[in-house]
C-alpha cells in the first residue's frame, strides 16, 4: 500500500497552477522535498484530527519555547546592566578618593598658611572620607585592585602620621619645620598617593568602560539571536501548516479531478491517494463506487448491444417479410390471372360456344375464384397495413366518380340478389384529395357487406360534405348486428361466429382494413345496428387530406 | 393477312398462350418476348404497332424496359399498356411515369384487355 510514485499522482496539481500562490506551491511540492514530505505526513495512519492537534501543538510548544528564551535574555540584560551600574558606581568612589585626596592636600596646605588647628579637623574628616570610600571598594575588588588598594591605604596611614606631625609642629610654631616637612615628605607622599589613585581611577574607568562594550556586544547577540530564532520558528510553522494543509489539499484536488472524470462518463477512472486517514477511506470508497458504475456500465453497453443486434436482426427479417409480400403478390396474382382469363375465355366464347350446361359450373369457377383473388388481395393489403409499408397515394377525386364506380361493381350483385342498391351523392362536393382508390376499396367493402348479409329489402349508399369532412354512410336492412359485438366488428379476423362465416363466407379482413385506410386518412369509423332490422355503417374523412395525414394505423 | 402487330412482353407461359388464343380470333398479329431485354430487342427491331409490358419480368424490369423505348425516336410513339402487378399500390403512378400510355391491373379481364387494345389500335 506505501510504495507510492514520487510525481504528484492523478495530475492533481499539473493542471491549474493559475495564480502564483498556486505556482509557488506547485514549485514546492515536484521540485522540493517537501512534496516528499507531505506524501509521508499524508501516508501516516493518523485520524486528520490528530494531524491537525498535533501539528498546532508543535507550533504552540514552539512559541512557548521562543518565550522562554526571551525572558531568560531579558533577565541577562538586567543583571549586566546592575552590573555596569556597580562598576559606574565604583568609578564613582573612585573619583571621591581622588576628591578626597585633593582636599586632604589643599587643607593642610591652608593649615601650614593659615596656621589653624581646625583645618587639621577639616583634612581629618577628608581623610575620614578617603578611607571609608577605599573601604568601600575594597569590598568587591579584584586581587590586584586589592593590593593596589593596600598600598594607597599604607601611603595613606604615611601621610595622615605626616599630617599630624606637620599639625603638632604648627601647634608648637614650629612653622618652618612644618613647612619644610610638608614640602619634603608629605607633598611626595601625596603625589605617591594621588598617582596610585589616579592609577585606581583608571582601573576602574577601564573595567567600566571593558565592561559596557561586552553588554553592548552581548546585547547586540540576543536580540540577533532571537529575531533568528523567531525568524527560523515563523518559517517552521509556516512549513508546518503547508505540509499538514497539503496534506489535506491535495487529495481534495484529486477527488475533484476523479469526480469530473466520472461526471464526464470515464467510470474506469481511479483515484490514488498517499493518505491513510479518512480522506484515504475517502479515496477508497471512490474507487468502489467508480468500480460499481463502470460494472453497470459495462452491463448496460452490453443490454444495449444486444438489443440493437435484436433490433437489426427484426429489422432484417422486416426486409425479408416485406420481400416476401411483394413476391407472394406477384406469385399469387399470375396464376390468377391465368386462372380467371382463360375461365372467362371459355364463358366468352373465344374457344367457340359453350354447351348449355357447362355454362353454370363455369360461372362457379369464375364467381371463386373472384372471391379467392379478393381474399388474396384482402390478405395482402393487411400484411403490407401490419409492416407499415402501405402508403396512400395521395391525388385528387372525384366523389361521384367514386360512388358511380361503387354503384356499377355491385349492381349485378345486387340484382342477382334481387336487393334495390341505392347510390347517391351530394352534387355540389368539390374535388377531393386522398387515396381515391382505397376510398372506393373500403365503400365496395361496406356495400358488399351490406349486400352479403342481407336476403331483402336494400341497401343504400349516400356521401355528403360536413363542412371540411366528407361522411360516407351504407345502410341496410340485414341481419344487424348484437350490441355486444358492435365493438369487436373492426377488429381483423372477427365475424359475428362461424356459422354466419359459413353462410355469407368472407374473410372478416374487410372491415378491418376499410378502418385502417379510414384511419390513415385522418377519419373515424363507427356503426349502428338493431338486430335483425339491419346496420348502417358511417365513415368521415377529411374532404382534402393533409400531406402529413397519419400514414399508419 | 396484313393486320397491325402487337408485342407482348410477359414471362408466364400460360399468360402468354392466354393472349395469344384471345388475338387469335382478331386480326392483330402477336409477337412475343419472355424478358425486359428481349422485349425492347424485339420492339426495336419488328416497330409493333402496340406493346402489352408486364410491370414483373427478368433481366430488365417491365418500368425500365417501357422508359427505353420511350427514348428510342423509332418506338417513341408506340402506345405502351402496362399491365401491373399491384394495381392498388402506386403502379399505376409509376408507370404513367415511366411513358406507358395505358395500364391494366393484373389480374386483368381478357374482355377488358381486348377493349383497351382495340380502343388504343382500332383493328382496321
Amino acid at each position: 500500500m506505501l510504495k507510492r510514485e514520487v510525481t504528484i499522482p492523478g495530475g492533481a496539481l499539473e493542471s491549474e497552477p493559475t495564480g502564483w500562490d498556486e505556482r509557488v506551491a506547485h514549485f514546492l511540492l515536484t521540485r522540493s522535498p517537501l512534496g516528499q514530505i507531505v506524501r509521508w505526513v499524508a501516508a501516516i495512519r493518523v485520524s486528520v484530527h490528530a494531524k491537525l492537534l498535533a501539528s498546532f501543538l508543535l507550533v504552540t510548544l514552539l512559541f512557548i519555547g521562543l518565550g522562554i528564551m526571551s525572558l531568560q535574555s531579558i533577565t541577562k540584560i538586567l543583571s549586566q546592566g546592575q552590573l555596569l551600574d556597580e562598576v559606574h558606581e565604583r568609578v564613582h568612589w573612585s573619583q571621591d578618593i581622588q576628591h578626597a585626596l585633593a582636599l586632604q592636600m589643599n587643607f593642610t596646605a591652608m593649615a601650614l598658611l593659615l596656621r589653624e588647628e581646625s583645618t587639621v579637623e577639616k583634612i581629618l574628616r577628608e581623610n575620614n572620607r578617603f578611607s571609608n570610600t577605599l573601604a568601600r571598594l575594597e569590598k568587591a575588588a579584584q586581587p590586584e585592585e586589592v593590593q593596589l588598594i593596600q598600598r594607597i591605604r599604607a601611603a595613606q596611614g604615611g601621610a595622615l602620621n605626616t599630617v599630624a606631625d606637620i599639625a603638632n609642629l604648627v601647634r608648637d610654631g614650629k612653622v618652618d619645620d612644618a613647612m619644610r616637612l610638608q614640602l619634603n615628605t608629605e607633598y611626595p607622599l601625596y603625589l605617591q598617593i594621588e598617582a596610585l589613585v589616579n592609577q585606581l581611577v583608571e582601573r576602574e574607568r577601564q573595567k567600566m568602560d571593558r565592561l559596557r562594550a561586552s553588554v553592548a556586544a552581548e546585547n547586540k547577540n540576543t536580540v540577533v539571536l532571537m529575531a533568528s530564532s523567531a525568524a527560523a520558528l515563523i518559517l517552521l510553522a509556516l512549513l508546518l501548516g503547508f505540509v499538514t494543509s497539503w496534506s489535506f489539499i491535495l487529495p481534495v484536488r484529486q477527488a475533484h479531478g476523479f469526480l469530473s472524470q466520472v461526471a464526464k462518463g470515464n467510470f474506469a477512472a481511479t483515484i490514488d491517494v498517499p493518505n491513510r486517514d479518512e480522506f484515504g477511506a475517502l479515496a477508497d470508497r471512490m474507487n468502489h463506487m467508480s468500480q460499481e458504475l463502470q460494472r453497470l456500465y459495462e452491463s448496460q453497453r452490453r443490454g444495449a448491444q444486444e438489443l440493437q443486434r435484436l433490433n437489426e436482426q427484426l429489422q432484417h427479417a422486416s426486409e425479408a417479410k416485406s420481400n416476401f409480400l411483394a413476391n407472394m403478390s406477384h406469385e399469387l396474382r399470375t396464376p390468377m390471372n391465368a386462372i380467371l382469363g382463360f375461365v372467362e375465355m371459355l364463358i366468352d366464347d373465344i374457344y367457340g360456344e359453350v354447351p348449355p350446361h357447362l355454362k353454370e359450373p363455369l360461372t362457379d369457377i369464375q364467381t371463386n375464384g373472384k372471391h379467392l383473388l379478393r381474399l388474396i388481395n384482402d390478405v395482402l393489403d393487411l400484411s403490407k397495413i401490419e409492416a407499415g409499408r402501405m402508403e396512400l397515394m395521395l391525388a385528387e377525386y372525384s366523389v361521384q366518380d367514386v360512388v358511380e364506380t361503387v354503384r356499377s361493381s355491385l349492381q349485378s350483385l345486387a340484382l342477382e340478389k334481387g336487393l334495390e342498391l341505392i347510390a347517391a351523392s351530394q352534387d355540389d362536393i368539390p374535388l377531393a384529395f386522398g387515396d381515391g382508390k382505397r376510398i372506393t376499396q373500403c365503400l365496395m367493402n361496406l356495400v358488399g357487406n351490406a349486400l352479403k348479409f342481407s336476403k331483402a329489402g336494400r341497401v343504400a349508399l349516400s356521401v355528403e360534405r360536413q363542412g371540411d369532412n366528407l361522411l360516407c354512410r351504407v345502410s341496410d336492412t340485414g341481419i344487424g348486428i348484437p350490441k355486444e359485438e358492435l365493438e369487436n366488428i373492426f377488429t381483423e379476423f372477427q365475424q359475428l361466429d362461424t356459422a354466419i362465416t359459413r353462410e355469407y363466407s368472407g374473410t372478416g379482413l374487410g372491415l378491418n382494413i376499410t378502418k385502417k385506410f379510414v384511419e390513415m386518412h385522418g377519419g373515424r369509423i363507427w356503426v349502428e345496428s338493431e338486430l335483425g332490422k339491419g346496420s348502417t355503417f358511417f365513415f368521415s374523412i377529411p374532404l382534402r387530406v393533409r400531406m402529413e395525414a397519419p400514414h399508419e394505423r | 393477312m396484313s393486320g397491325k402487330t402487337v408485342l407482348y412482353v410477359e414471362d408466364n407461359e400460360f399468360n402468354l398462350k392466354m393472349v395469344r388464343q384471345l388475338l387469335a380470333k382478331t386480326s392483330y398479329e402477336l409477337i412475343e418476348a419472355t424478358d425486359g431485354e428481349m422485349g425492347v430487342a424485339t420492339a426495336l427491331k419488328e416497330l409493333p404497332d402496340l406493346i402489352l409490358m408486364d410491370i414483373q419480368l427478368p433481366k430488365l424490369s417491365g418500368l425500365e424496359a417501357t422508359r427505353r423505348l420511350r427514348a428510342d425516336p423509332k418506338t417513341a410513339a408506340v402506345p405502351i399498356v402496362v399491365i401491373t402487378s399491384f394495381a392498388l399500390s402506386g403502379d399505376d403512378q409509376k408507370a404513367k411515369d415511366a411513358g406507358a400510355t395505358a395500364y391494366m391491373a393484373k389480374p386483368y379481364s381478357p374482355r377488358e384487355l381486348l377493349q383497351t387494345i382495340r380502343k388504343l389500335l382500332p383493328e382496321q
